[in-house]
C-alpha cells in the first residue's frame, strides 16, 4: 500500500515546492523567530528551568500547528490545484504520496527548532543547556512525524470535501492545549486525560521536557517510556488514516467530489 | 496485435450521483448522469463521445478509468473491472483531461514529468529517456526547464498529453483535448492523438465539435442527457439525415420563441439558430421542405426575411438531429 519510491518522489516534490514558493518561508522560518524573539523579550529576566520551559513551549512546540497544518493541507492543496485526479489515476496510493509530504513537513518542523535556538544563543546570548541533547533530538523528530501523522488523518477529509480546513481549525487548539505543549498537562481538569493520553504528541512533549530539565518526569514513566508510547500512538494513528484514506476514496468516488473545490 | 479484440466493454452503465449532503440545509436533487449505455471498443481503436454540455461524456470516461463507480451495469476495460482492479487496471491506462488545471504549476515541466514518472513506477534506468522522448514528442523541450506557470495555454496542454503518456499505456481516456486551444494547435493535437492511435493505441475521447470527431474518430457515439443516441462511423452517422432536407432561412431577426415555433412545426426534427452580422439564420432539418416554406415564411412574417434556400444535410445535422430533445 505504502510505495517506497513514490513517498521519495513527493517529498522531493514538496522540497521543490518549498524552495520555489516564498509563502512558505513565514510560516517555516519567519514565524519561529518572531515567536522566539517575543517569548525572549517576556521571559528574559526570569532565567533558569522557565526561560528555558518558556523557550520549549513558545518556541519549538509553539510551532507545531505548522507541522499538523500543512499535512493535512497536502490533500487540499492538490483538490484546489486540480492535480487530485491525476494522482489519484495513478497506481500510487494517495497516501503514499501524503506520507512523503508530510516527511518533509516533519523535516522544517525541526529546522524551525533550530532557529529557535539560534535566535535564543546568538541574538539574546542565552545560554541554552540541555539536559541530554542527543535524546531531545530524537524525540523531536518522532514528535514531529507523529504530527505529520495527525496531519495527514485531518488531511484524509480533503478527498472528500474542501471543508476540511474547518475541521483541522476546529481541532488544532485543542491538540495544543491537550497535548501539554505550550501548558503544563497538571494545569488542565482531571477529565481531560484520556484525551491527553490519546495524543501521540503529549507523549513526544513529555519526553521533550524530560530530555531538557534535569528530574523532570511527569507522568512518571520516564524519557523511554515516553518514546515507547508515543511511537505506539504514532502507528495507531497511522494506521487510521491509512484506513481512513481507502475509505474516503471509495467514499469520492461513488459521490464524484474529487474535483469540486 | 488483434485488431478485433475488444478493450473496452461497456454494459447498461448507469451514474447516478447521490444528492450531495451538506450540514446545512437540504442537499439537493440526485442526478441520473449516465443512463444505460452499452458500446464496445476495439484495440487501436479511436472511439469518440460526442455531446452537449451535461451530456454523460466525463462521466463515462471517469467511470472507465477508475475514478468513479458506476450505480450498475458492467464496465470491462483489458478484461478488468475499474471499480475493483483499479490498482492494477491504472499502471496500463492513462487520462488526460482538458483545462488549465491538472498540473503542478511551481514546477518544471520536467519535474511534472518526472513525478507522474515515478508515481508509475517507470523503471529508473528508462525514465530519463522516456521523459525526454515525451518532452520531444510534444515540441516542449526548450522549454522543459520552464516552470508551468509561464506556459502557455498551449503548452500546458502539450504537457498534459504527455503526462498521460508517462506510462505508455495501451489504452488513453482524452476529455476535451483540444478544449481552449487556437485552431493550429489544436490541429497539431490532433495529429499527436492520430499518431498515437497508428502506433496501436486504443483512445476514447470526448469532443464537442462533430468536424473533430469526423476527422478523427474511427467511430462515434452520439450522447445526450446520458443516452446513447446514435453509434458507428463518422459516415454512418449521416443515416440519421439520409432522408431529410435542409431548409436555411436568413432573416433581419428570429426570435428564441420563433425558434421554437418553427421546431415545432410537423416534419422538423431540429433547428439551431446563429447570429451573424446584423442578421440571424435558423437551420431546419426537416423532412419534406417544399411544403413546410410557405409555413415557415408566414411564421416570420415582420422579420425582414433575406433568404430562404434549401440544402443538403452534413454530419453537423444529423448530430443536431440526434441530440435534439425532438
Ligand atoms: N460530481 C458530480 N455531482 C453531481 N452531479 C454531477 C457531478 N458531475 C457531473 N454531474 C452532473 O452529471 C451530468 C453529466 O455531467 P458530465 O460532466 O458527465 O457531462 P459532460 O458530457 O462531460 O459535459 P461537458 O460537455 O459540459 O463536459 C450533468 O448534469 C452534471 O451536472
Ligand atoms: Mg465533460
Amino acid at each position: 500500500m505504502i510505495n517506497l519510491r513514490a513517498v521519495k518522489a513527493a517529498l522531493k516534490q514538496q522540497a521543490t515546492h518549498f524552495f520555489v514558493d516564498p509563502q512558505w518561508v513565514i510560516p517555516s522560518i519567519i514565524a519561529p523567530f518572531i515567536f522566539t524573539t517575543v517569548t525572549l523579550f517576556l521571559f528574559s529576566h526570569t532565567g533558569g528551568d522557565l526561560l528555558l520551559y518558556a523557550i520549549l513551549g513558545g518556541g519549538v512546540l509553539g510551532m507545531w500547528g505548522n507541522t499538523i497544518q500543512s499535512s493535512s493541507w497536502s490533500i487540499g492543496y492538490d483538490r484546489m490545484n486540480g492535480t487530485l485526479e491525476a494522482i489519484m489515476v495513478t497506481p500510487t496510493s494517495l497516501s503514499s504520496v501524503v506520507l512523503g509530504r508530510c516527511l518533509w513537513n516533519s523535516f522544517i518542523g525541526l529546522l524551525n527548532a533550530l532557529a529557535v535556538f539560534l535566535v535564543a544563543q546568538f541574538a539574546f546570548g542565552i545560554d541554552v543547556t540541555l539536559r541530554d541533547p542527543a535524546g531531545f533530538i530524537i524525540a523531536l523528530v518522532l514528535t514531529l512525524i507523529s504530527l505529520s501523522v495527525l496531519g495527514m488523518v485531518f488531511g484524509a477529509f480533503y478527498v472528500v470535501t474542501r471543508a476540511s480546513s474547518a475541521l483541522f481549525q476546529m481541532l488544532e487548539f485543542p491538540v495544543y492545549v491537550l497535548s501539554g505543549a505550550v501548558y503544563s498537562l497538571a494545569i488542565l481538569p482531571e477529565w481531560t486525560r484520556p484525551f491527553s493520553y490519546v495524543i501521540p504528541a503529549t507523549w513526544g512533549a513529555e519526553a521533550l521536557k524530560i530530555a531538557t530539565f534535569t528530574g523532570y518526569d511527569s507522568l512518571g514513566i520516564g524519557y523511554w517510556g515516553a518514546l515507547a508510547i508515543l511511537a505506539f500512538t504514532t502507528v495507531i494513528f497511522l494506521a487510521l488514516s491509512l484506513r481512513l484514506f481507502t475509505y474516503l476514496e471509495e467514499k469520492a468516488k461513488v459521490s464524484g467530489t474529487l474535483v469540486r473545490y | 496485435m488483434n485488431e478485433n479484440e475488444i478493450v473496452i466493454s461497456v454494459k447498461d452503465l448507469v451514474k447516478v450521483y447521490p444528492a450531495a449532503t451538506h450540514l446545512l440545509g437540504d442537499g439537493g436533487k440526485e442526478k441520473l448522469a449516465v443512463d444505460r449505455i452499452s458500446f464496445d471498443i476495439h484495440r487501436g481503436e479511436i472511439f469518440g463521445m460526442l455531446g452537449p454540455n451535461g451530456a454523460g461524456k466525463t462521466t463515462t470516461i471517469k467511470m472507465l478509468s477508475t475514478l468513479l463507480i458506476p450505480t450498475s451495469g458492467t464496465a470491462t476495460v483489458l478484461g478488468m473491472d475499474p471499480s475493483k482492479d483499479s490498482m492494477k487496471l491504472r499502471s496500463r491506462i492513462n487520462l488526460v483531461s482538458g483545462g488549465e488545471r491538472g498540473l503542478y504549476f511551481r514546477l518544471t515541466g520536467r519535474q511534472n514529468l518526472d513525478f507522474f514518472s515515478d508515481m508509475y513506477q517507470v523503471p529508473r534506468e528508462k525514465k530519463k529517456k522516456r521523459v525526454q522522448d515525451l518532452l520531444d514528442l510534444v515540441g516542449l523541450t526548450d522549454s522543459a526547464d520552464i516552470r508551468v506557470e509561464n506556459y502557455s495555454r498551449g503548452m500546458k496542454q502539450r504537457l498534459h498529453l504527455a503526462r498521460g503518456l508517462v506510462n505508455e499505456p495501451e489504452v488513453l481516456f482524452l476529455d476535451e483535448p483540444t478544449l481552449g486551444l487556437d485552431p493550429e494547435i489544436a490541429r497539431e493535437t490532433r495529429a499527436l492523438i492520430k499518431k498515437l492511435s497508428r502506433e496501436g493505441m486504443t483512445i476514447m475521447l470526448t469532443t464537442h465539435y462533430m468536424f473533430e470527431a469526423d476527422e478523427l474518430c474511427d467511430r462515434l457515439a452520439i450522447i445526450s442527457n446520458g443516452v446513447i443516441k446514435g453509434i458507428g462511423s463518422p459516415y454512418s452517422m449521416k443515416d440519421a439525415v439520409r432522408n431529410d432536407t435542409i431548409i436555411e432561412v436568413e432573416a433581419g431577426e428570429i426570435t428564441q420563441s420563433q425558434k421554437e415555433q418553427m421546431k415545432a412545426l410537423p416534419g422538423v426534427s431540429a433547428v439551431s439558430l446563429e447570429s451573424l452580422e446584423g442578421r440571424m439564420m435558423a437551420r431546419m432539418v426537416v423532412m419534406d421542405a417544399a411544403t413546410l416554406i410557405p409555413t415557415v415564411a408566414s411564421l416570420l412574417e415582420g422579420q425582414r426575411i433575406i433568404s430562404i434556400k434549401v440544402d443538403q444535410p452534413t454530419l453537423e445535422d444529423a448530430y443536431l438531429k440526434m441530440v435534439s430533445d425532438k
